[in-house]
């Protein structure tokens, strides 16, 4: 009975020895079959197979990133923040110079202002000082914070943050960074703003080489959607706005928009994402319609 | 051994040290980016008050100056004039800045106040401001001296002024416009050419009826008129100097000439000559009264128009089978077909500014404006009448007038519309009108 189950054993044993060499075997055989099968993925007979392209139309998408978690408000020392009162874009002036009277005869009109450029570059061709210098379209609260409470501080750290990067050309004033993807930009934001901005936008459709017309801004928002301060032209604009009175035209045009529209309807909570936005104004799509 | 324990926590330090830097550096919140390409065109409102009159007197040409203005700009499609009723300021000075919030919450984006006032020496002076409410800063401010008849004129120049200070395009409203004035019935109508404001006010006949008349056309300066006419049963193309009120016959041909048109330069006139049925275009030095033979061809080529900067000459053609629009040097070397589009193609009239050429498109028996690059891309339809045709430019090169003939002989009237195919509206004519052609701004 024992010698029995040894003999089994001993041809188990065998059989296992023998299944063995078979396993390797195999294993080289099924390493060589799918190399096989992946070199011959690999090559294919020209010609030798003609599906119908039956893919549907090819719809194109964004691919935004979306932050799984919304930033922690960023704290940032409140000493960082300078207000930039000279900002002069808005500062109203009158022109009191009496322009230099012009002749009888109507075509001799002349410009009394020389021509102007960029809207901020116009103000210091006024001779008097500005009458209401420090008049900016920012909601009147903001002025009344200006003193450091305790429990104010939130407030001011919204409201102070955009002037403090503009001012700053955004290298002091950062925040720390937050939980969650720093760049996050989410779409829905993105498509808000396009939304309501597009029903104030009357792009410039007559005009000619729509293409150079591009213009972009950087704007500042409030907690409660209102503009922070003037928008500011990107510097290319702003020397493309100098050079053609189209483009001076468009980028008005595209500063009319953002002040018509506001105060912008976003999430408060998500205030961070949509404080400082650059908006780009592409009249390309618009030509012709 | 302390001492390398020393030395990693050294290096840890500096590695730590070195990456708060970096995340210092490092931008922390990002920028929205948003692109917008879609906007909805809608014109601008603006708020135009009856200008300030200082003295007793003043009182009419002030409320007639803000009228045409915002006549004019309400016409061009691009303002919205709001209605005076709904301002909340009243602007009694003009010298200081308005109050831009009673602006802002009647939705003007801008504001024009002015002052006109008659001098002790009898000249009407006009002073204007053009605001930006929402930027809150002066956009314009001009001043113009006139005789108090031309107040109308100096209500033009404002407005193209407050269009090009707006658009970035020069306004349009400072022209005239020479048409035929059509009265009497269908067998005895009488055709006289017309000429008046673009706003369709003081119009004058410079010709008494007593011939027919066609296809006017301004010369650089508008002050002269080449037109075809039958004076003693001859069509001949002739010269207007309305001036002086003289014509004169332009060369002495044995054929028939018609559809002329100035040279941007004003020296030349280029025109079609019949020769035995068959038509080509020569042109004429004014100066020198020497005609030179442009075209070859046996078919009919004509209604030559000159490109803005004088090298090429776009004309039409049906050497090819069927009318379509030519473009060739001004020499007449290279002539090549330009419009490819369905149906068939005439009477090319080059933009201004020279990015469009537009044109009468007839296809399946219907006549409609169309406008194309020069080299016939682009092609667009952008009038919808029954017959429409003979287009004229705006000297800005943005609007565009025609010719729409009514159906069942109800007549025909001048149009305006876009070049975008927008702000399609009558051109206001004494009686039925038609072939206008406009003006550049005048000097």
């Amino acid at each position: 009975m024992s010698q029995s189950r040894n003999q089994r054993r001993t041809s188990l044993s065998a059989a296992t020895l023998a299944g063995d060499r078979r396993s390797r075997l195999g294993l080289f055989g099924s390493a060589a079959l799918h190399a096989a099968v992946i070199a011959a993925t690999l090559f294919t007979w020209q010609h030798s197979l003609q599906i119908a392209d039956e893919s549907p139309p090819v719809v194109p998408v964004d691919l935004v990133t979306i932050g799984e978690k919304t930033n922690i408000a960023p704290v940032a020392p409140k000493e960082d923040f300078t207000p930039k009162d000279e900002t002069p874009v808005t500062a109203p002036t009158v022109d009191q110079t009496t322009p230099p009277p012009v002749q009888m005869a109507a075509p001799d009109v002349e410009e009394a202002p020389p021509p102007e450029t960029a809207p901020s570059e116009r103000l210091p061709k006024s001779v008097p000082p500005p009458v209401v210098p420090k008049q900016r379209p920012r909601p009147a609260p903001d002025q009344t914070k200006q003193k450091f409470d305790v429990n104010n501080i939130l407030a001011l750290l919204n409201k102070q943050q955009p002037a403090a990067s503009n001012a700053r050309g955004k290298t002091g004033a950062r925040p720390h960074a937050g939980i969650g993807d720093q760049n996050a930009m989410t779409m829905d934001l993105v498509d808000a703003l396009r939304n309501q901005i597009a029903q104030c936008w009357s792009p410039p459709v007559g005009a000619p080489h729509p293409e150079d017309l591009i213009v972009a801004f950087e704007l500042f928002l409030n907690p409660d959607g209102s503009v922070a301060q003037p928008p500011q032209l990107a510097a290319q604009s702003r020397a493309a706005a100098a050079a053609s009175p189209y483009v001076r035209a468009a980028a008005e045009a595209a500063r009319r928009a953002i002040y018509t529209c506001a105060p912008y309807k976003l999430p408060a909570d998500r205030y961070s994402q949509w404080r400082d936005i650059t908006l780009v104004f592409d009249p390309r799509k618009m030509v012709g319609q | 051994m302390i001492e390398r324990d020393s030395m990693r926590r050294l290096s840890f330090t500096i590695a730590a040290a070195v990456l708060m830097v970096l995340g210092a550096i490092a931008p922390a919140a990002a920028q929205l980016h948003v692109d917008v390409t879609q906007g909805t065109i809608q014109p601008m409102p603006i708020a135009i008050p009856d200008f300030v009159a200082p003295g007793p007197g003043d009182g009419t040409p002030a409320a007639n100056i803000a009228g045409v203005i915002r006549a004019d700009l309400e016409r061009s499609g691009l303002f919205r004039p709001l209605d005076p009723k709904s301002f909340i300021e009243q602007i009694h000075d003009i010298n200081t800045p308005p109050q831009f919030n009673s602006w802002r919450v009647i939705s003007a984006q801008g504001l024009v106040t002015g002052q006109a006032a008659i001098q002790p020496d009898g000249r009407l002076r006009v002073d204007f401001r053009l605001w930006d409410v929402y930027g809150e800063s002066q956009m314009l401010g001009l001043q113009y001296f006139t005789t108090p008849e031309n107040w109308r004129r100096i209500a033009h120049m404002i407005s193209d002024a407050i269009y090009q200070r707006i658009t970035g395009e020069k306004g349009y409203f400072d022209t005239r416009i020479v048409f035929i004035s059509e009265t009497g019935p269908a067998l005895n109508r009488k055709k006289r050419l017309a000429v008046m404001d673009e706003d369709g006010a003081n119009p004058t006949f410079l010709t008494n009826g007593s011939y027919m008349v066609l296809t006017p056309r301004f010369n650089p300066t508008a002050q002269m008129i080449a037109y075809m006419s039958y004076i003693g049963g001859k069509p001949r193309v002739y010269l207007f100097d309305l001036e002086t009120g003289r014509q004169q016959m332009l060369g002495n041909f044995p054929n028939m000439t018609f559809s002329p048109r100035f040279s941007p330069d004003g020296n030349k006139v280029v025109m079609s000559l019949e020769h035995g049925g068959n038509s080509d275009i020569y042109v004429m030095d004014l100066r020198t009264r020497s005609v030179i033979r442009l075209t070859q061809d046996p078919g009919i080529d004509t209604s030559p128009c000159y490109s803005p900067d004088g090298t090429q000459i776009a004309f039409e053609s049906d050497r090819g089978g069927s009318q379509q629009v030519y473009v060739m040097n001004a020499d007449g070397s290279n002539p090549h077909r330009i419009s490819f589009g369905t149906g068939r193609a005439g009477t090319p009239v080059w933009s201004p500014r020279g990015d469009l050429l537009a044109f009468t498109k007839i296809d399946a028996g219907a006549f409609r404006i169309g406008v194309m690059h020069p080299d016939g891309s682009g092609e667009r339809v952008i009038t919808d009448g029954w017959q429409d045709e003979g287009p004229t430019w705006a000297p800005n090169g943005r609007v565009l007038m025609f010719t729409r003939t009514l159906k069942n002989g109800r007549g025909s009237q001048i149009w305006s519309v876009d070049v975008t195919g927008r702000n399609e509206r009558r051109v206001v004519t004494p009686g039925d009108a038609s072939d206008p052609a406009w003006s550049p701004l005048i000097q």
